[in-house]
């Protein structure tokens, strides 16, 4: 009834479901600390060439959007 | 300040004894405001002494060596007794801490701090353990496993088969001992972190530094040539766009095991700061009648750490070895899943 995980169905065992856990968490944080870490470089940039627009913040913090967005699509479209 | 402060930590790691000698701090407090923001970073950061407890006005303290190195005067080694509550010792004094000089130059710490300290004891443990575990094997081979070696069997081969197999693929073995030091390093440090009195090892990020970089290196050591090829020619991607794709790609490579730090200098810094925080709260109202609300959520967070520490542990490890298997691939599932075009067969489960 309210037992979802047989133990002979492969795909549903407890070892794997932590490992999706992990694994997803996982995802989640890098997609945060990329789109932070690009715009912390962009910030520190534009402080050091003393910018009077902000474009290494713009530009970076854009980059690190795609590139968080490209690496999550990569990550969760890769089977495993 | 700083006395007080001492006789506020004690009583807030020595939970079950707390509402014993409230009376007496509650007095004490009476003429400064407690400070739950500074008592709290004070607790979770390093310092160059190990404060135990105080009972009383007795303050049971190890005080550990310091080791200081400056251009002109050289290589100073004293106890950090010596700087206690605020005092000069060659020319050396704490501020916040840190180590400075009193005329202002440049000081290399290279002291024995608490973190430094609790590093050396966790080495000894898990040295202690595992050589008795490896003797286990030794002596038996691979009959039953008896004593303490039966309760670490399991959490190998669970990190053998459902960790580095799975990630890595049929390379695992050569990456073991990594996965499984950082398994127990992590794991040990995280539980001794939670013991009244322990340093919060896991919870510095200078630690988890090194961890992570020691996790960047080997991924990069063992990459072949198929992880370069997916950084700078990244399979169906257009030429015209590679200017663009390398960079997120080179993102990529940094990213990961800086989230690797950040995950676990987070998680136990704020597993640390909330079991704490529920632990000021008595101090913060002065109320006896608080404490068993407070002592009852700080428990519960306190033995959902223990729940944590094992967790953090392995999501490392798993992570480690998922980045580790990416490099060493032969052939990448990702690449037809790109644009690649050439079809070929559906993702494996590996």
């Amino acid at each position: 009834m309210a037992s979802p995980a047989k133990p002979t169905d492969p795909n549903n065992n407890n070892p794997d479901r932590l490992r999706a856990v992990a694994r997803y968490s996982g995802i989640g944080v890098q997609m945060a600390a990329t789109i932070g870490l690009s715009t912390w470089a962009g910030y520190w940039l534009d402080k050091h060439f003393q910018t009077e627009t902000p474009w290494f913040t713009l530009g970076l913090m854009l980059l690190g959007l795609f590139a968080a967005l490209y690496n999550v699509i990569r990550a969760v479209s890769n089977g495993e | 300040m700083k006395r007080l402060l001492f006789a506020l930590f004690c009583l807030l790691s020595l939970t079950a004894r707390a509402s014993e000698p409230v009376a007496t701090t509650a007095d004490a407090t009476e003429s400064e405001n407690f400070n739950p923001g500074e008592m709290i970073l004070h607790h979770i950061g390093d310092s160059h002494e190990w404060h135990w407890f105080t009972l009383g006005e007795t303050h049971y303290t190890t005080y550990l060596p310091v080791i200081a190195y400056r251009a002109g005067n050289g290589l100073s080694v004293f106890s950090s007794h010596e700087l206690a509550e605020g005092k000069v010792h060659e020319g050396l004094k704490l501020e916040h801490e840190h180590l400075v000089s009193e005329d202002g130059s440049k000081v290399y710490d290279f002291s024995i701090t608490k973190n430094v300290a609790s590093l050396m004891l966790s080495a000894l443990v898990l040295l202690v353990v595992f050589t008795a575990v490896a003797r286990g094997y030794a002596k038996r081979g691979t009959g039953a496993p008896r004593g303490i070696q039966s309760f670490f069997e399991p959490i190998i081969v669970f990190v053998r088969d459902e960790v580095a197999k799975k990630s890595i693929g049929p390379k695992y073995e050569r990456y073991m001992p990594y996965l499984l030091t950082v398994f127990f390093f992590i794991w040990f440090n995280n539980l001794m972190g939670l013991m009244p009195g322990g340093a919060n090892l896991t919870g510095n990020i200078a630690v988890t530094m090194m961890l992570a970089l020691f996790t960047l290196l080997i991924t990069l050591f063992s990459s072949n040539k198929n992880y370069w090829a997916h950084i700078f020619a990244t399979p169906g991607v257009p030429k015209l766009l590679l200017p663009i794709m390398i960079p997120v790609e080179l993102i990529g490579v940094f990213v990961k095991p800086f989230s690797l730090m950040v995950r676990l200098f987070a998680n136990i810094t704020a597993g640390h700061i909330v079991t704490l925080s529920f632990i000021s709260l008595i101090f913060i109202f002065r109320n006896l009648g608080v404490a068993p609300v407070s002592l009852a959520f700080g428990l519960f967070i306190n033995v959902l750490e223990l729940l944590v520490a094992i967790l953090q542990a392995y999501i490392f490890t798993l992570l480690t070895a998922m980045y580790i298997g990416g490099a060493v691939e032969d052939h990448h599932d990702a690449d037809y899943q790109m644009g690649g075009g050439d079809g070929a067969t559906p993702a494996q489960v590996h």
